[in-house]
């Protein structure tokens, strides 16, 4: 269902060959379905890749899978030759996404809700993005108009912000309104639906042309409901837009002067001041980059110092926290803490199935270990098998001379 | 002749003075035990019954000390013949007639000989479990009044008394029998006025008829207050039992916590009691909690006792297992435990202060029936591909089996699919309550949390009413001791039996034909709320003979046995120790060579299995005989 | 400083039993370290939030509505009659509907300002003003100064709730509002409602479209940035020490060396 729908026209006008006489219409096959799908294959090519040279008969070494020599087919060299924009010159309705942009750029979460604003918009109805600042790449993410909120990006003023972005609406008249449901998104979203005195369908998990879906309750029930004017999407539900870039063009959008509250500002807010996280403090469940010792490490000064230069969040292994080498609030498993971190850093730690339990939630694992056979080596994505109290010291020399420092090798 | 004659009267008196100052000192102590609240006593009862209770009950304990045994026998009962026999001399045909003083002078003489022995334990240098300070001058003051009675005896007997020795050997005796009774205030002879009375009005009478008297005594939610906070929350006879403390140790040397350098001592726990409602008490001389914490906290019989400065921290609280080690091995019938609960009741009930951890699954278990916030219908997820009957169906089984929390555990699903096959082929009709099934509270009453407890046990009786069964299996000890001995306070009376027991008379009825495994070597560890609690230790050991495994037996075991750590809620509070409970069993049973630890608990299981880098398998009773009647086939 | 907590009438989402939401239950704790606290609940049934007695709150104020009514006007009207400095809410409700609206709502109809998402609180050096840390998720957190009365929403960062204690539970006071709160009639959503059913989470790194094997890939981590699965046996210290700087700069953990000036 979140699969978006194959438009064969588009999808032919994309591998047109731009021709000179004009006769006919003549295609690139050999391109790559746009949207990905899974590389043809070319047998004659790999047989010839596989042919070893010998000067009697012919010779195949068929162990080799390696591709052949000539690429299979030349898809990114011919895509950036020609990039075909698609472009929708008079859409029927606008569906506005409202992106976060954290840091000026789109997130994974704002290209989902944008690939969910082109579900909705269909084949008549065109995307318009409603951005604060400048940002690049809202074309490849699927939208055909781009709504430049005349806004600080920095300052903290998700009241005014509301208000304005309410008046652009207001003055858009879109059909539907997207925002991601993160904690700036669906506030703003709140806001938004607070002055415009319009229902909104948080937290949508399930999206199509017809239907928005939400769990509610618990998650003990889900509630469907044709999309209204706006909604939010939970994060990893809909999938982004993977067509043929669109065009992306500015559409001004003129405000009335007298609209309410679009140049206010929330008067009470004194001050904000963004606090970032301590890697040294931050809680351990909450910790992006965790580097933990284990009982392979015997020099704790030394992994303290690594994992301060790291910035890693230092955790450790249920025998070093009994052994009172750590601090027990450090320690990483099922009586510990379970974490949600981005990386987990395991320097000589095995990996008994409790502590796997403490990271199962992490995205990536690098493991040292002299055990080539232990669990952790297992789990992890770069598994080094080598005394970590080696290691450690060559991670600290390295990051010294990287920081052009040589005298921080010792 | 008068110097004799005097003296006959003199050395009768010193033993009524020292009576005169026992009972002083004895009724000083009462005023401070008055402080506790109210408590029904069966005091007739308990009078009459004081000679079996110390002689029988209290005496099973000591003789577990052989030294010890001996040495009391031999110490108090020469003293209270010595002292009996000289009393009486006041009478003058007695104290007149010389063979009389022979009797008295050997009474005296074995006295001397018992505080010889008592002395042996103290110096020169002291065993470590017994407590130092006052206790160490305890055989100094015996010598003196056994030493000088005897002289005083002897030259009563043999004439002499005109010379310069008897003024002497009184004078020793005095100084030593004065002493004496004067430490029944404060020092070790407290023990002895205390412990009479402790055992005359003790608060579990039931310990003394043969059963196990170990089921909590339910909490009235309406009291206006919950729980014991101060000192004066206790019941009288609580303090008392407080009192009867003679700091030898034997709970800390069985205290599991203690061993694993969590910061509990039991012994320390019930002195720091003591301290809290006796504001003169002498400075505790014994070994400290583990973890050398050095705050004293205010006294008195309304002083907070639980906090981080006061007596007692927080941590020392949540440190108890509650495996009853150091109540079982407690000559003087002390209930730890009780005191424990009822410190934990207020903690959680009226200041809402567990511990951290523990809150998530007390909070799931009020909330949703289970402690880990777990659908209930999930429960028999474990069973799936097996015939698991819910009693629903039918309305009747003769056999419910009561699934418990073990249930949702991986691991433990494997014991009670084990146990499911057995009962399929030994054609027992039985079914299980399934998604209606609540836990049993355990948890949340051992944490101190009666409130939800108490739901639960209501919420359960009134679910195991609609249906009509001849006795509750499981597997799970808790749940064992929950059903069986606690729920009767709220109205359910059920035959419970545990598997193991269950299984031992299907094997007997030849229901089940078990093949023998000689080649597996075996050590069973026992369940405390199992051995200890309810006093099962043989049907497990008859399971393991009966399958013809090679069973060894480890150091402590059966009604003695240590504590795998998983009671009492000390997994979920999870007080840092220097060691693991568990790690401390798994090198108990690790001395014994045996390969197979086998278990008869889900918490035992989960404990032990946790064990790092641990040699022997564990396996649960259920899953070797499964094995063994699989191989019999 | 007075502060009211808008309590609303949970469920636990497995047993459906009536509790406080976990939210509201933080935001307790942390009106607790500030000042006088006071919970307030609209709705038909008072019994539902006699838990928060037992976490905390010592005085519950209780506005009767019926079922249907929208809790909106009555919550702004008990609250311009306690006129708090602090309102706090959870950021959603639980059990319920979950749109995390009300608190907006009540806001826009007090024309307080709204700071959602806080983990902490504390009062500001000047009279009348708040610090309000919020929480921007992974630890890090905006910190805003701001001139009361103000709402603000929690987030599940925020301290831990108090245990429930039975015994507070029991003294604590559920007060009716007295004064007649017109009902107003909630807008019903037009929503048709089934049993939840679990849908599988995209796959990060699988193209859209793609094919079964492909995302399979991509589900089992043999494609992507964490596919490499590499293993390096007894490699040299410092080659080792290369391998994992790249890997994690490869990852986005750690920030690119500085140039060499």
């Amino acid at each position: 269902m979140t699969r978006p729908r194959r438009d064969p026209r588009a999808e032919r006008a994309a591998i047109r060959v731009p021709d000179r006489d004009g006769a006919r219409p003549r295609y690139d096959r050999s391109a790559r379905r746009p949207g990905g799908g899974r590389p043809r294959r070319d047998p004659r090519a790999e047989r010839a890749g596989q042919r070893v040279a010998g000067p009697l008969r012919l010779r195949y070494d068929l162990g080799q899978v390696a591709p052949a020599e000539g690429p299979v087919r030349a898809e990114p060299a011919q895509r950036t030759a020609a990039p075909t924009i698609l472009t929708v010159e008079a859409p029927d309705f606008l569906v506005v996404a409202v992106p976060d942009m954290a840091g000026g750029r789109l997130s994974a979460h704002d290209r989902q809700v944008l690939g969910a604003a082109r579900i909705l918009a269909g084949r008549e109805g065109g995307v318009a993005v409603l951005a604060v600042g400048a940002g690049a790449g809202y074309g490849s993410a699927g939208a055909d108009r781009l709504i430049s909120l005349d806004d600080d990006p920095d300052a903290y003023d998700p009241a005014g912000r509301a208000a304005r972005i309410a008046a652009t609406l207001a003055a858009l008249k879109p059909r539907h309104v997207l925002f991601p449901e993160t904690l700036d998104g669906g506030d703003l979203a709140r806001r938004v639906a607070v002055r415009m005195r319009e229902p909104l369908f948080g937290n949508a998990e399930g999206l199509s042309p017809t239907g928005l879906i939400r769990p509610a309750r618990g998650r003990s029930i889900e509630q469907r409901a044709a999309p209204g004017l706006l909604a939010t999407i939970a994060p990893e539900a809909v999938a982004e837009y993977a067509g043929p870039p669109r065009e992306a063009r500015l559409l001004p959008v003129e405000i009335d002067a007298s609209m309410r509250g679009a140049q206010e500002i929330t008067q009470e807010i004194l001050s904000a001041i963004r606090i970032p996280a301590d890697p040294a403090t931050v809680p351990l469940g909450l910790a992006e980059f965790v580097a933990a010792a284990g009982n392979g490490v015997t020099d704790l000064d030394t992994f303290r110092r690594l994992v301060a230069v790291l910035r890693a969040t230092p955790g450790a292994s249920r025998v070093l926290c009994d052994a009172g080498l750590m601090p027990r609030q450090t320690q990483v498993g099922a009586s510990g803490t379970v974490l949600a971190a981005t990386c987990y850093l395991a320097l000589g730690i095995s990996g008994a199935p409790q502590h796997l339990q403490g990271v199962a939630g992490c995205e990536h694992v690098v493991a040292v270990n002299t055990d080539l056979h232990a669990a952790m080596i297992e789990r992890a994505g770069l598994a080094i098998v080598q005394d970590a109290q080696l290691i450690m010291p060559a991670l600290l020399r390295l990051l010294g001379q990287e920081a052009g420092d040589p005298g921080d090798a010792a | 002749m008068t110097g004799l004659a005097s003296l006959t009267t003199v050395f009768p008196g010193l033993v009524w003075a020292m009576a005169a100052l026992a009972l002083v000192q004895a009724s000083r102590r009462a005023a401070l035990w008055r402080l506790g609240t109210a408590a029904s006593v069966a005091w007739l009862d308990g009078l009459a019954k004081l000679p079996r209770r110390y002689l029988v009950d209290v005496h099973h304990v000591v003789a577990r000390d052989a030294y010890a045994s001996r040495m009391h026998a031999v110490v108090a009962g020469g003293l209270l013949a010595a002292s009996v026999l000289t009393a009486l001399a006041i009478l003058p045909p007695l104290g007149g007639f010389r063979p009389y003083w022979v009797l008295v002078a050997a009474a005296f003489g074995v006295t001397a000989a018992g505080s010889l022995l008592v002395g042996a334990r103290r110096y020169p240098e002291k065993q470590k479990r017994l407590s130092a300070g006052r206790f160490q001058i305890l055989p100094v003051l015996l010598v003196a009044y056994a030493v000088g009675g005897t002289v005083t005896a002897l030259l009563l007997a043999f004439g002499g008394a005109d010379g310069l020795l008897a003024p002497l050997a009184l004078a020793l005796a005095a100084a030593g029998g004065l002493g004496l009774a004067f430490e029944v205030r404060h020092g070790p002879m407290r023990h002895a006025a205390a412990g009479a009375l402790h055992l005359v009005a003790h608060p579990r009478p039931g310990r003394f008829e043969g059963r196990p008297d170990t089921a909590l005594q339910a909490l009235d939610l309406d009291a206006p207050r919950l729980g014991s906070e101060v000192p004066a929350d206790f019941a009288w006879n609580r303090l008392l039992s407080y009192d009867a403390c003679v700091s030898c140790g034997r709970c800390e040397v069985a205290c599991p916590a203690f061993a694993a350098g969590q910061p509990l001592n039991p012994k320390r726990l019930i002195q720091d009691l003591v301290a809290g409602f006796s504001p003169s008490e002498p400075a505790y001389a014994g070994a400290p909690y583990p973890g050398g914490r050095a705050a004293e906290g205010a006294r008195g019989p309304l002083a907070r006792l639980i906090g981080p400065d006061a007596r007692i921290h927080p941590d020392t609280l949540w440190s108890c297992t509650t495996c009853r080690a150091c109540v079982e091995e407690c000559p003087m019938m002390i209930e730890h435990v009780d005191a424990v609960v009822a410190l934990r009741r207020h903690q959680t009930l009226e200041r809402g202060s567990l511990p951290e951890k523990a809150v998530g699954p007390v909070t799931d278990l009020r909330q949703t029936g289970d402690p880990g916030g777990r659908p209930l219908a999930a429960r028999t997820d474990f069973a799936a591909g097996l015939d698991l009957p819910p009693i629903s169906v039918r309305g009747e089984a003769a056999v419910l089996l009561w699934l418990g929390e073990g249930a949702y555990d991986l691991r433990y699903g494997r014991t009670l699919r084990a146990l499911v096959r057995l009962l399929r082929e030994a054609g027992v009709d039985f079914a299980v309550l399934g998604p209606e099934e609540r836990d049993t509270g355990d948890l949340a009453r051992r944490l101190g949390d009666e409130a939800t407890f108490q739901a639960l046990a209501r919420a359960n009786v009134a679910t195991l009413a609609r249906y009509r069964f001849e006795r509750i299996v499981t597997a799970d000890p808790h749940a064992l001791h929950t059903l069986r001995n606690e729920y009767p306070a709220f109205g359910g009376c059920y035959t419970v039996v545990h598997h193991t027991a269950l299984l031992l008379d299907l094997i007997r009825a030849g229901r089940l034909k078990p093949g023998r495994l000689p080649d597996l070597s075996v050590t069973y560890h026992d369940p405390c709320y199992l051995a200890r609690y309810n006093g099962e230790t043989e049907a497990p050991r008859a399971v393991l003979d009966a399958i013809g495994v090679n069973r060894a037996e480890m150091t402590r075991s059966g009604r003695r046995a240590m504590c795998c750590g998983g009671g009492g809620g000390a997994p979920v509070s999870d007080v840092p120790g220097e060691r693991r409970i568990p790690d401390l069993r798994m090198a108990q049973a690790a001395e014994t060579d045996a390969g197979i630890v086998a278990v008869a608990c889900p918490s035992c299981t989960a404990m032990l299995e946790g064990v790092p880098d641990r040699k022997a398998e564990i396996r649960d009773i259920a899953e070797l005989l499964l094995q063994a009647v699989e191989a019999g086939r | 400083m007075k502060i009211a907590i808008l309590l609303s009438a949970g469920r636990h989402p497995v047993s459906g039993a009536a509790v406080l939401p976990r939210l509201e239950a933080q935001a307790i704790r942390l009106a607790a370290g500030l000042g006088q606290h006071i919970g307030l609940h609209a709705g038909p049934e008072a019994a539902v939030v006699a838990e928060a007695l037992g976490q905390g709150l010592a005085h519950i104020q209780h506005a009767a509505l019926p079922e249907e009514a929208d809790p909106v006007p009555a919550l702004a009207t008990c609250l311009a009659a306690l006129a708090p400095d602090l309102v706090l809410a959870g950021r959603r409700g639980q059990g319920g509907a979950e749109t995390g609206i009300v608190p907006y709502a009540v806001a826009d109809r007090l024309g307080y300002p709204l700071i959602p998402d806080i983990i902490a609180a504390a009062p500001g050096e000047e009279a009348g003003t708040l610090h309000l840390d919020q929480s921007l998720g992974r630890g890090a957190r905006r910190r805003v100064t701001i001139r009361g009365p103000v709402v603000a929403t929690v987030h599940p960062d925020a301290p831990a709730s108090f245990a429930y204690a039975y015994g507070q539970a029991r003294r604590g006071v559920i007060e009716p509002v007295v004064g007649a709160l017109a009902p107003h009639p909630a807008p019903v959503p037009a929503v048709e409602e089934r049993p939840y059913r679990r849908r599988p989470k995209l796959v990060k790194g699988a193209p859209a479209g793609s094919s079964a094997a492909e995302r399979l890939k991509a589900a089992t981590g043999e494609a992507g940035p964490a596919s490499s699965g590499r293993l390096l046996v007894r490699p040299d210290p410092d080659e080792a020490a290369r391998e994992i700087l790249a890997h994690l700069r490869r990852i986005g953990v750690l920030a690119a060396p500085r140039d060499p000036r």
